[in-house]
């Protein structure tokens, strides 16, 4: 196959994916409204606990006393993170329940290049779950997100979605050999939840700050939040963007390998089929 | 004429069990057959006897552990690309696409993984929406298609890229009989005949195989019994004669078949019980000797509900090679242990 031709497999594959989406809209509508009601339970806790929607103490650890915009963030970071996990990661379980898995892996295509479409699907399908997201944060919470702010967030967004997504391929892997994967996402879930700053500030604890390096999210949420919240220029994050990209390039080729690896042993194995 | 697909000595094994006792047992033991380009060749056997992993090695979603399959002169394993592109795969039952996508997108999605796309695609897609009779339904999704229907498209997802070479794993299963014979014409008439293509059929229907196949692979508990044309494997049956005895009230129905088969020239017996009625089969050189014998001891343990005597089947010639109807389950296990 040439370029060209896998680069019409991964828009074929991008249609595909998000036709049959739009065949079940009320799923789409769901998440689009699902994080935010995530969200409202720690906002409602936030402010019974400090009596508003600013705290001192929040401020000392993040540089801002808002904290509805700071979770705000990282629930719409997350979203893409998530969405990535179990759209990318769950795909090819999906195709196995519908029995075309089988047609795909017996093409000359290489099934990377159908992740890769699904990838741009789930991205496109994430971004609107996000725009909602904020329109309906701006519109109800009154959070002011400045659009002169997005074009620099964005570049953090896709520098860590990369890395994320090729996490995702490695993960899809996993999904053909060992079929059930819904344990092992929610751990990842709570891992995230637990060691990055998606709702808290990692610095409240040794621990949680430690284990937070280790994680691409905990530097995208810090600079995204530095851009928006603290006014910072994205040039003076280029330290981020530097472990963003070695990360990036770390887990692509890792993703990519580890799936090649793991799918010539389900076809050892025989269970391609199986569900 | 060349060999568009050799297989050679290939053995699939998959481990079978829980913890300490796992042990290795043999889908595919062996198999070793060639085909000719542009003939139509079949694959018989019960259930459980192999076909369906052998056709799936043969379309490399499974590696096998020994032996080699080679598929228009190329291995498979080392040039897996350029083979995928002459096969193209049907597989049995409805679930095999995207029921919430039309006919049509289902075809230009997966057009687009054999790196067809623009008028070329267009044009293929026109063509065999008109030549399986889909035009009228091809922007209907695929969730209000009957089976048939269904089964049709995915044969068009088969010839999207005009393969050399067809694998059609159990394609009549389940489908009503007005389909299953417009599918049998077709894979004979227009697929075989007109188009010259190389196919492998995999059956456990016999008729079907018998009306079809040029040459049959008789396939029992994962081992290549014969390969032979109908004619050929009825011709060599030392027996002629098959006597049927549908019966009921069979009480021991093991030790009704060792008293029959210990009469005069009986060859062979076997039966099999649905909802309290007994078929038995008796294959011998000639039934009429034996007759009132049969009749007699049948009598002793139950009521005959009628008696036939026919010339043997694929059927029978398959009973008599590997003593397995075609229509038992043979997917028990079956250890890697070497005769």
């Amino acid at each position: 196959m040439t370029f060209k031709n896998n680069l019409k497999i991964i828009l074929a594959e991008n249609k595909k994916t998000i036709d049959i989406a739009l065949s079940y809209p009320i799923f789409l509508v769901f998440w689009g409204i699902a994080p935010l009601l995530w969200l409202l339970p720690f906002v409602f806790q936030g402010k019974a606990l400090v009596g508003g929607m600013s705290s001192a103490s929040f401020k000392a650890l993040t540089g801002s006393a808002n904290f509805l915009p700071f979770i705000l963030i990282g629930t719409m970071v997350s979203t893409y993170i998530f969405s990535g996990l179990w759209g990318v990661g769950n795909s090819l379980r999906e195709e196995t329940y519908w029995g075309t898995l089988e047609y795909i892996i017996a093409s000359p295509t290489n099934p990377v290049v159908v992740l890769l479409g699904k990838t741009l699907a789930e991205f496109i399908l994430a971004s609107a779950n996000v725009t909602i997201q904020a329109l309906i944060a701006t519109f109800f919470l009154g959070v002011n997100l400045t659009l002169a702010k997005i074009f620099p967030v964005m570049v953090i967004v896709l520098l860590l979605l990369i890395g994320f997504y090729g996490f995702a391929i490695a993960f899809a892997g996993f999904t053909l050999l060992i079929k059930e994967v819904h344990g092992y996402v929610h751990s990842l879930e709570w891992v995230f939840y637990l060691f990055s700053p998606i709702r808290y500030p990692v610095e409240v604890s040794s621990i949680t700050k430690t284990l937070s390096a280790l994680i691409p999210l905990t530097y995208a949420l810090v600079a995204i939040r530095g851009i928006i919240l603290l006014n910072k220029h994205i040039v003076n994050l280029w330290q981020t963007m530097l472990i963003l990209i070695g990360m990036d390039i770390v887990l692509i080729i890792g993703g990519y390998l580890l799936f090649q690896y793991l799918e010539r042993k389900t076809r050892q194995a025989g269970t391609i089929s199986q569900y | 004429m060349s060999v568009a697909i050799e297989v050679k000595d290939v053995v699939k094994k998959f481990r079978r069990g829980r913890r300490l006792k796992k042990r290795d047992i043999f889908a595919v033991d062996k198999a070793t057959f060639d085909i000719e380009e542009g003939e139509l060749f079949g694959l018989l056997g019960p259930n459980g006897a192999g076909k369906t992993t052998l056709v799936r090695c043969l379309a490399t979603l499974l590696i096998q552990d020994e032996g080699t399959i080679k598929i228009m002169g190329k291995d498979i394993y080392s040039n897996s690309l350029y083979c995928r592109r002459q096969i193209g795969l049907v597989t049995s039952g409805e679930r095999t696409l995207y029921w919430k996508l039309s006919g049509r997108d289902n075809l230009k999605f997966f057009a687009a993984l054999y790196g067809l796309d623009g008028k070329e695609r267009d044009m293929r897609i026109e063509y065999l929406m008109e030549l399986l009779d889909l035009k009228d339904v091809q922007n209907e999704r695929i969730e209000k298609y009957s089976s048939g229907m269904k089964q049709k498209i995915s044969l068009a997802r088969a010839l999207l890229h005009d393969p050399k070479v067809l694998l059609l794993d159990e394609p009549t299963l389940g489908l009503d009989p007005q389909f299953s014979r417009f599918l049998r014409n077709f894979i004979k008439n227009s697929l075989n005949k007109e188009q010259k293509k190389t196919i492998l059929l995999t059956t456990h229907y016999m008729d079907e195989a018998d009306e079809l196949c040029e040459r049959i692979a008789f396939i029992n508990r994962g081992k290549i019994v014969d390969v032979k044309t109908p004619y050929e494997y009825k011709r060599d049956l030392p027996h002629t004669e098959v006597l049927e005895l549908r019966c009921s009230g069979i009480q021991n129905c093991d030790e009704l078949l060792k008293q029959l088969q210990s009469l005069n020239s009986v060859e062979k017996t076997t039966a099999n019980s649905v909802d309290h009625v007994t078929n038995i089969k008796i294959i011998l050189p000639r039934a009429e000797p034996i007759l009132s014998d049969t009749i007699e001891l049948v009598r002793k343990q139950g009521k005959i509900l009628g008696i036939n005597v026919e010339q043997p089947t694929l059927e029978d010639v398959f009973i008599y090679v590997t003593g397995t109807r075609l229509s038992e389950d043979t997917a028990e296990e079956r250890p890697a242990t070497k005769d």
